[in-house]
């Protein structure tokens, strides 16, 4: 569905150097600290900015041969931009519905009147999940195959958040073509959501785990200096120095849990895994 | 680009407000002055340049990464710019002129050929104005876009000035071959102009094409 091979950028004081899939019917997430490339890497696959190398293939098609056609089977959200603020939503309904051939004016309407968006106000007047569920729900109405969500949830509150969440799990039980491209600083969304995850820090892809892996497989293990230094590292990711001695992240939780029955074993979780990846020390 | 034309509308509808102040102004100038000549140039340049404004919308609260996401060419958007201001400054000019020959003719103040030939030397400057605003306001933007503006037309006022030194010195009475011009020679340069400054709004069209191709959202 998408894929794009070592894509480089270069600015004065970051480059990014990205490379990910995102296969048919699969929820891909996108993972990393402020700063690290998400939106870099959003920004390349939707050509809007240049890119110094690498390639971007979308419905196995060339980026640089994309077409307005290819474009409408593209449902996009970015964090930082949206709908010009002087429109209302009634303003930008004749504009979707010729912009794209199969714009679904009825769910749109539907879905309006279900989440409480007003027809007649000024989108700049929107509250921030307003503008978020307007985005998203503008993303989904003309049938796309691929959904590119940068921070879809950024800034949305726990209600707001679980509603736009249901709207994306829908659209993606109504047609198992479709395949979602996801970024969030959100760890939970991404739990619940994503079948894969890409860990992307300054730049580079840095980890890509199925999520159910890494919840069942991952761990980080406590332990104190002496545990340490008897700990088999061969399936230790990476470790860190802490007050009781380290706290180390590993893949093989189960091998742990069986030869080390007395250390302290915390299941795995994003945070941790982010966390320990960014923070610790590689082995 | 209908979608992107219907956006703008939209957009020119925020200004309702201080268009139709524009538009009772221009009535009253129509109606009770007895230079149309400015009413009609006041229109198409105001209409036609808000083209340009919303170009400035389209960038305000960094709406362009979302904008060009939509299925929307970076040609397409810088050629509706092109076509909105011309629909949008034609418009302007098509109506007030027609206001201004009604009453005119009602009066029974002028001919049709006095009343028309002025107007129609409108069509070039907006077409110039066209030309010259959208790639300026495409490449720096509403803010430097000014500046770059300002220099622009002092560099046209500049080459005018030399341009009737050089006459001058060359014994050319420029004031005398304009009034001596016949209707018919008059019109043959008018649309000569027009001819010459839609080949100038092409090689803007381009361009701005270039510039927009180059921009990074």
């Amino acid at each position: 569905m998408l894929k794009i091979e070592h894509v480089r950028k270069n600015y004065d004081t970051f480059s990014l150097d990205c490379s990910l899939e995102v296969p048919q019917g699969c929820v891909t997430g996108l993972i990393g600290q402020n700063g690290a490339g998400k939106t870099t890497t959003f920004k390349a696959l939707l050509g809007l900015i240049s890119i110094d190398g690498g390639s971007i293939q979308i419905f196995d098609k060339n980026l640089q041969e994309f077409q307005v056609q290819d474009k409408q089977k593209l449902g996009v959200v970015l964090s930082d931009s949206g709908f010009s603020g002087y429109l209302t939503v009634d303003d930008i309904i004749p504009v979707l519905t010729h912009l794209y051939d199969s714009f679904d004016q009825s769910f749109f309407l539907q879905h309006l009147q279900k989440f409480g968006l007003p027809r007649g106000k000024k989108i700049r007047e929107f509250s921030t999940g307003m503008k978020a569920k307007l985005k998203v729900l503008a993303a989904i109405s003309h049938n796309p195959r691929l959904l590119i969500l940068d921070e879809p949830t950024a800034g949305l509150d726990v209600v707001a958040r679980d509603e736009l969440l249901d709207m994306l799990r829908t659209f993606m039980e109504q047609d198992e073509q479709r395949s979602i491209l996801i970024s969030s600083h959100i760890s939970s969304d991404l739990e619940t959501m994503c079948d894969d995850l890409y860990m992307i820090h300054e730049g580079r892809i840095i980890l890509h785990e199925d999520t159910d892996v890494l919840l069942s497989d991952y761990a980080l293990l406590k332990v104190n200096e002496e545990q340490y230094r008897r700990l088999d590292t061969q399936y230790l990711l990476c470790s860190r120095k802490e007050s009781y001695g380290y706290s180390c992240l590993t893949n093989q939780k189960q091998f742990y849990l069986e030869n080390y029955p007395e250390i302290a074993v915390e299941k795995g979780s994003i945070d941790n895994v982010v966390t320990m990846m960014i923070r610790g020390e590689k082995l | 680009m209908t979608g992107l034309l219907i956006k703008d509308f939209r957009l020119l509808k925020v200004q309702k407000n201080f268009f139709t102040l524009i538009v009772f102004i221009l009535l009253g100038m129509i109606l009770f002055s007895e230079d149309n000549f400015f009413a009609v140039s006041f229109a198409t340049f105001i209409f036609s340049l808000f083209s340009t404004s919303t170009v400035s919308y389209d960038e305000f609260d960094n709406g362009n990464p979302f904008l060009f996401s939509l299925p929307v060419t970076r040609k397409g958007y810088v050629l509706e710019k092109y076509c909105f201001g011309l629909i949008l400054g034609g418009s302007a000019w098509f109506v007030s002129t027609l206001l201004v020959v009604i009453v005119q003719l009602t009066k029974g103040a002028a001919s049709l050929t006095d009343l028309l030939l002025p107007s129609l030397a409108l069509l070039p400057f907006m077409l110039f104005l066209l030309a010259v605003m959208l790639p300026i306001q495409l490449k720096f933007g509403s803010e430097k876009g000014r500046i770059v503006l300002i220099g622009v037309i002092g560099l046209i006022f500049l080459l005018g000035v030399l341009a009737v030194k050089a006459a001058e010195a060359l014994h050319i009475n420029l004031a005398f071959l304009f009034n001596s011009l016949s209707s018919l020679s008059m019109s043959a340069l008018i649309f000569g102009a027009i001819a010459v400054m839609l080949l100038l709004l092409l090689l803007s069209l381009k361009i701005s094409m270039a510039v927009m191709n180059r921009k990074e959202f």
